[in-house]
């Protein structure tokens, strides 16, 4: 069976059958398969690209604009106004739960498939798959993100219209501008979504239950958004993974202040390496007892 | 072949909570050979067996596999080595083809054709392309053997691997595993039945509540053993009884069936059995019924493995 | 399920432990909601939204520049300081629109919601900006853009006073005098957001007699009552207050309001 050889020191050893070990990519190939088999990633994409037109059909076609939400007034009239109107509302939950639906599952689901062992005993570490997991729910996030501002921005644009938008200093910004400032905007939701995404999967990790790693942070999401609009206790904004959501109004002022972006750029990354550093030492120190 | 141990694992003790799974445990599996870890449910087999593969850390002793110890080696300790531990698991979504395929991407990639190889050798080739999820037990015990050979290993573990089957799911089982034994890989099997481990292993460890209560080779054992016990009917019991006085190295006693119906309990060395089995037949009674209750074996383990008996593990 | 909610509880006790130690650590009076902020981002957006207006009614020759608004803005009156969010901000403002002259007291009052995302939304003075919808120079029904307004400003800009001030403007709100009983002609007044209050005295008249001088002196956002000190003549059909405010301004012409009998 096995052939034997001398090693320069003399022993002698079985020779070790040369084995590639999986590396980071191998383990992303095969986390990137499983979810393109998963029928749930696949909805949460068909519902980013026909939710968005939907909301913005249903929106337009009301008698009295959203005056409450800001730029909601000039919604029905402007497709800029529309499309950022519908991004103020998607940052409120349905940003952390798009991402939650697969980061939160991710290190869950091989609790509840028994399948830990199974990845485990083959010749990939804890660390590779910790990585491998964490890149892949990190990239579903930006598509999904992709996919709904396009089809949000999209959308408004061809049903609503593309007039000139009022900017939240009542400038009134032009067209080009306004759809290189839109879609900036929107870009702007990646980091804190990525910080709900490293927060879901160390809640995914951590409670190795599916469900909670996906409902837990649309709720700590909402919690913080609540939280940050009291007043009195507004030191605490800054630290919360929910005011990075807002920091897009800077852009559409005249001057433009970008320091709420910098500073959510360095919450969102302060949640994001807090979350995973937990999360990557509780994966490694776990011993799996179940499946 | 040579004289690395497959398996020296050396005083490993786990606990979880105030239960302790393992207690100061130690196995040495030799290249090649065919070695049991026996013990009733909960006895801590499948604890050790995780620790062997690095799923649990022990919390004192070290496990060396070919050598290397995970805190050297790391993952790199289950190179030449596979298995399942209890029920293989599978993704569900997935067919058991690609569940294969995404496990030879965590191995790094494996030579063509093997996956072919062993699922024809685990007869899964037909229903390869269906969702896992569809699966019978026995087809993902198969599937977990599959998983586990397109690895090439040298040692290969098998927790239970007839756990769950039905009559001929085991016969098949056990046939795989004699045919991969033959093959020369050293295998390192887990059971609750002595006759699987008998059948086919050359050493054993009986486990009871976490220790060793025996360690040694099947002859060792068989040495052991107590005398073998006979359910016996007979169409004169009385008279079969009698004639047992001259027979002393038979105990004979009436030991009627649940539903009341008589029989004789027969235990003693095979030889003077069938001696007294002779005498009876002689006096002219009839024999309608004689069958082995318990095989030797059975009865020491049993024995070894019952709360109430403390023994010595041989050697 | 147990670990679910020790996951929550656990989730809602780190940041509301977060919180709690750092309002400690700042005194709970650390919001970049200020009134330096609002004074600077509101006159620009309005200025913004006003040529805005001004182009859709056909109008040329206003600019942002040339509108020139500047305001005062206050929380919660005399007593409240100025700075948090809350729906309890008044902003006075000033700007120049040959046909839109200024009011007496020179300026407008806005009313805003400032939210802790730094954004508000105002609305203002209906006598001077207009409502909800307007015509447009083409005749249309069209939303007035300074009727409501949203506006957001930068968290961290200047937040150095603006040294605008306003004087409060003193308001008459009784419309008809009732004597008491003592026989006494009274009127109630409010003195509104302003920089020091409203101070200053009140004539009273009825017919041809004089029924004394009152001095009053009122914080901003405050109510009161200013009670003439001689009978009220019998007979009498009307009362004429006559203020002259030392601090503050106030109606420029006297209030006469009409007797209304007791009882």
């Amino acid at each position: 069976m096995s052939t034997t050889e001398t090693l320069p020191t003399g022993h002698e050893v079985v020779a070790t059958p040369v084995r590639r070990r999986g590396g980071v990519l191998s383990a992303l190939r095969w986390e990137l398969r499983k979810l393109r088999a998963q029928y749930r990633a696949r909805a949460v994409l068909l519902g980013a690209l026909l939710m968005p037109i939907v909301v913005v059909v249903v929106i337009q076609g009301q008698s009295r604009p959203p005056k409450d939400t800001l730029l909601g007034r000039f919604a029905t009239e402007n497709g800029f106004a529309l499309a950022l109107l519908v991004l103020g509302f998607a940052s409120q939950w349905v940003l952390p739960l798009l991402t939650a639906i697969v980061a939160g599952d991710i290190f869950a689901s091989e609790d509840q498939h028994g399948t830990w062992k199974t990845v485990l005993t083959r010749s990939t570490s804890r660390g590779r798959l910790f990585w491998a997991k964490t890149l892949t729910a990190a990239g579903f996030a930006a598509l999904v993100l992709l996919v709904l501002a396009v089809s949000t921005i999209a959308s408004s644009l061809l049903i609503v219209g593309h007039q000139p938008l009022i900017g939240l200093s009542g400038q009134t910004i032009p067209t080009a501008e306004a759809l290189r400032l839109v879609a900036a905007s929107w870009a702007t939701m990646l980091p804190p979504m990525l910080g709900f995404t490293c927060l879901a999967i160390l809640l995914s990790v951590w409670s190795r239950n599916p469900a909670v790693g996906i409902a837990a942070p649309v709720v700590i999401g909402m919690v913080m958004q609540l939280v940050g609009a009291l007043g009195g206790v507004e030191a605490i904004r800054p630290f919360l993974l929910s005011t990075p959501f807002e920091a897009w109004h800077g852009l559409l002022t005249q001057p433009r202040f970008t320091g709420p972006l910098v500073e959510g750029l360095l919450t969102s990354g302060a949640w994001c390496a807090g979350s995973l550093a937990i999360a990557f030492v509780l994966l490694r120190h776990r011993d799996i007892t179940g499946g | 072949m040579t004289d690395v141990l497959a398996v020296d694992a050396v005083g490993v003790t786990k606990t979880f909570g105030a239960v302790r799974a393992v207690d100061d445990i130690s196995v040495r599996v030799k290249a090649g050979e065919v070695y049991g870890v026996l013990g009733p449910n909960g006895a801590g087999k499948t604890t050790f067996l995780r620790m062997l593969f690095g799923l649990i850390r022990p919390d004192s002793g070290t496990i060396e596999v070919f050598g290397r110890t995970w805190d050297e080696a790391g993952v790199g300790v289950l190179d030449g080595v596979a298995g399942f531990i209890e029920s293989p698991k599978f993704y569900p979504y997935l067919t058991g083809r690609q569940n294969l395929e995404g496990l030879a991407l965590l191995d790094g990639g494996v030579r063509p054709g093997l996956l072919d190889e062993v699922l024809d050798l685990v007869e899964m080739t037909e229903r390869a392309d269906q969702k896992v999820g569809g699966y019978s037990y026995g087809m993902r015990q198969r599937l977990g053997v599959a998983a586990s050979l397109l690895r090439e290993p040298r040692l290969l573990v098998l927790d239970e691997p007839a756990n769950g089957l039905d009559p001929a799911g085991i016969r098949d089982m056990r046939a795989l595993v004699k045919r991969l034994a033959a093959s020369g890989l050293t295998v390192l099997l887990s059971s609750h039945h002595m006759d699987e481990v008998e059948e086919i292993c050359d050493n054993v460890t009986i486990m009871r509540r976490g220790s060793v209560a025996f360690h040694g080779s099947i002859a060792d054992l068989r040495a052991m053993a107590p005398d073998p016990g006979h359910r016996m009917v007979t169409s004169d019991d009385d008279r079969a009884v009698a004639l047992a006085a001259r027979h002393p190295a038979v105990s004979v006693v009436r030991d009627p069936d649940p539903d009341g119906r008589p029989a004789l309990a027969v235990t003693g060395p095979q030889r003077q059995v069938s001696g007294y089995v002779a005498s009876i037949v002689q006096a002219d009674v009839e024999l309608l019924e004689l069958t082995p209750t318990q095989t030797p074996l059975e009865a020491l383990f049993f024995m070894l493995t019952d709360d109430e008996t403390e023994m010595e593990g041989a050697r | 399920m147990r670990r679910t909610i020790i996951t929550i509880l656990t989730a809602l006790v780190v940041v509301l432990g977060l919180g709690t130690a750092v309002i400690a650590a700042n005194g709970g009076d650390s919001s970049t909601v200020t009134r330096a902020r609002l004074e600077r981002s509101l006159p620009t957006t309005f200025a913004n939204l006003y040529v805005t207006q001004a182009a859709l009614q056909g109008r040329t020759g206003i600019t942002a520049a040339s509108v020139h608004p500047q305001a005062m803005c206050d929380k919660a009156g005399a007593v409240g300081k100025d700075i948090g969010p809350g729906g309890d901000w008044v902003c006075l403002m000033s700007w120049t629109d040959p046909e839109v002259p200024m009011p007496p007291e020179g300026y407008g009052k806005f009313e805003l919601n400032v939210h802790s995302n730094d954004c508000y939304t105002a609305s203002g003075p209906s006598k001077l900006t207009g409502f909800l919808t307007m015509t447009d120079s083409k005749g249309r029904e069209v939303t007035n853009p300074v009727f409501e307004f949203d506006g957001c400003f930068d968290p961290h800009g200047d937040n150095a006073a603006t040294g605008v001030v306003f004087p409060s403007l003193l308001n008459a709100t009784s419309t008809t005098v009732t004597p008491d009983p003592q026989g006494r002609a009274s009127i109630q007044v409010t003195c509104g957001t302003g920089d020091q209050g409203c101070a200053g005295t009140v004539a009273v008249t009825a017919g041809g007699t004089d029924l004394g001088t009152v001095p009053y002196d009122l914080q901003e956002e405050s109510t009161g009552t200013v009670v003439a000190p001689k009978r009220l003549p019998a007979g009498a059909k009307e009362v004429t207050f006559t203020v002259r405010p030392t601090t503050g301004v106030g109606p420029t012409s006297p209030v006469v309001l009409p007797v209304q009998p007791a009882g």
